[in-house]
């Protein structure tokens, strides 16, 4: 050790220090406070049997009634599924689907007919679903062009990149371009009611209401022209390959034609998994109290326009009510029910053990 | 000690990451997947899109590791908390910022996910997957450590439980035990007392002391439960010893 003598703490720690050859040096000790010195006042989270036996016991006890909950809410909704792929000769669609062709000028009708056993109370939802088609491929995803779609003049002229290889043809600007708009689903599917003295009542379908308002109001805006006319707003581009008809003539309806019809917002909101379905449309509720849908025969006509059986997918008609936690979803009731079970088997477990090995370690000897 | 017996990055403690590892990736994708299949929302609208999606399996994740963080921190002050919460609820605020309409007018192809979070974080059992998640990532963690600590405590966790009174020092410069520094310059250990335990250091004179106060030959440090008075009498001899002969005395 030195040899040197210490003089007494200053108050703020700091230690001035006379070495052999007569200079002060100043000492690099840092600062007193709390935060430098590592005193800073803290809390302990420790794992005693008092917080998580409680905690176990309290989580199973909460999981089981919501499980419960959602289970019985689940099985009050119901739910009804037709698939009308055709690729079975006695499905009604089978014609139509095995005689596609794309120079198709005239499309094939099919008509299917059902039962419906329960009524079915409230709004009902229509939905079309796909079975593996892969709206999560990535070049897939990326290829649209969100400037064009807000309404952006220039962007309607010359298309992003990303569009490509569906971005132009002959030089002329696709609108919408991009693979996700080139295969916007166009089955058009309608409902009949078999009235029991004969007659097939139509049902109404609402087209409006079954876009996220957010895509509707703020992400897909038709572009602004001199004109008030679509179609000449529209002039200098060319309708998507696979498409029938140009976005301009989508509904007759001015709110709902253009980049916001509804159809052409849902299908460009991309699913996350292969088999999806997606909103078509809305049966309103009656002003009476009479069911929506009651029980009875019912007939789907379809428009088929789609073709799936090249990738072996699947095309299927939903019709289902709703709750507060949507559709029909039985897995969160079971799961919340299992979990909850689990966990309070597990407390009654780590309670045994508590009792047989905790109590011999709070004795005083922690020596070792 | 721990790290002296290499307890914390040997073969067994990495399969075991590992394993924890997977068991929370598979949950934390397959559980929103399965709640997500064929799901809509609460107003018939679609709820699965390719953003929604992603934006609930992060928040999942998000929620599973901060959780996972707190359970880790031993002791928890001011800046801790701070950074966990503010992490925590910054992550909510970036996202609803990043997918809202604000950033989409300014640049649409930057920001096109725009939507996802406002439609799907007020469903209901967008919140209900979010909290099954993460109690099912979570409770595996702290069922195990819990049943370690009952039956094979390790000397932090045998000094934890018997200091159930909270702490008011952070001493994490010492393995996470407190630190010695009030005992010493406290002088107090210098009184001589009547032993119980064996010595582990002899005492000096304190002539010398009395002199240099900085300056001493040898540890004037004994080890028994009553030198200890005013602090906790739970320090084992080993951790002790670690901490004093990191101070630097001889």
């Amino acid at each position: 050790m030195m040899a040197s003598s210490y003089s007494a703490k200053d108050e703020d720690g700091h230690i001035t220090v006379s070495g052999p050859g007569g200079g002060t040096l100043r000492n690099k000790k840092p600062e007193n406070t709390a935060f430098k010195q590592q005193r800073l006042p803290a809390w302990q989270p420790i794992l005693t049997a008092g917080t998580v036996l409680p905690a176990f016991f309290i989580i199973g006890l909460i999981f089981i009634p919501i499980g419960i909950g959602l289970y019985v809410t689940s099985n009050n909704i119901k739910e009804f599924e037709i698939d009308y792929t055709g690729d079975d000769t006695s499905s009604p669609c089978y014609n139509c689907a095995k005689n596609f062709s794309w120079n198709n000028t005239k499309s094939c009708t099919c008509t299917i007919p059902f039962q419906l056993d329960q009524p079915y109370e409230s709004n009902v939802f229509m939905y079309y679903g796909l079975s593996n088609f892969y709206q999560n491929h990535r070049r897939y995803v990326k290829s649209r062009d969100d400037s064009q779609l807000n309404g952006n003049i220039d962007s309607l002229k010359k298309p992003s990149k990303e569009c490509e290889p569906y971005a132009s043809i002959d030089n002329k600007p696709i609108a919408p371009c991009g693979a996700i708009a080139n295969s916007m689903f166009n089955d058009t599917l309608t409902l009949f009611y078999n009235d029991p003295n004969g007659t097939s009542v139509p049902i109404p379908l609402t087209s409006t209401g079954i876009a996220w308002w957010t895509d509707k109001h703020v992400k897909f805006r038709n572009p602004v022209g001199t004109n008030s006319n679509l179609t000449a707003v529209f002039q200098g581009t060319v309708k998507p390959v696979n498409w029938h008809r140009p976005v301009y003539e989508l509904d007759t309806d001015p709110e709902n034609n253009g980049f916001i019809n509804e159809d052409f917002i849902v299908w460009m909101r991309t699913a996350a998994l292969p088999t999806f379905r997606k909103l078509y449309r809305i049966i309103q509720k009656k002003n009476t109290m009479a069911p929506t849908l009651p029980r009875g025969n019912y007939t789907l006509v379809v428009d088929y326009n789609y073709p799936v059986r090249s990738f072996e997918g699947r095309k299927r008609m939903i019709l289902s009510t709703i709750s507060w936690m949507g559709g029909k979803n039985p897995f969160l009731g079971i799961a919340y029910i299992t979990v909850g079970s689990v966990c309070f088997f597990l407390g009654v477990v780590l309670l045994v053990i508590h009792h047989k090995y905790g109590n011999r370690n709070n004795s005083a000897n922690i020596s070792n | 000690t721990d790290c002296q017996k290499n307890q914390y990055f040997n073969k067994k403690a990495f399969v075991s990451y590992l394993i924890h590892g997977c068991y929370c990736s598979l949950i934390i994708f397959f559980i929103p997947w399965a709640s997500m299949n064929d799901a809509v929302r609460n107003d018939g609208k679609d709820i699965v899109s390719h953003p929604s999606f992603a934006f609930l399996l992060q928040t999942c994740l998000l929620i599973v590791v901060h959780t996972q963080l707190s359970l880790d921190t031993y002791y928890w002050t001011a800046v801790n908390h701070f950074f966990v919460w503010l992490s925590t609820i910054g992550y909510f605020a970036i996202s609803v910022t990043m997918y809202s309409n604000g950033m989409f007018y300014v640049f649409p192809s930057s920001f096109p996910l725009f939507g996802a979070a406002r439609n799907t974080l007020n469903q209901p059992n967008v919140w209900l997957t979010i909290f099954l998640t993460f109690l099912l990532c979570i409770l595996p963690v702290v069922a195990f450590r819990f049943i370690f600590i009952q039956l094979r405590p390790t000397i932090n966790d045998k000094t934890f439980l018997s200091s159930i009174r909270r702490s008011t020092r952070s001493g994490y410069a010492f393995s996470h035990s407190q630190g010695y520094g009030d005992l010493v310059t406290s002088r107090k250990f210098l009184i001589k007392r009547p032993l119980k335990m064996t010595a582990l250091f002899t005492q000096t004179d304190s002539s010398i002391f009395q002199n240099q106060p900085q300056h001493y030959r040898t540890i004037v440090v004994t080890v028994p439960d009553c030198i200890f008075s005013g602090f906790k009498q739970d320090r084992t001899s080993t951790s002790c010893e670690s901490s004093l002969c990191s101070w630097g005395f001889q």
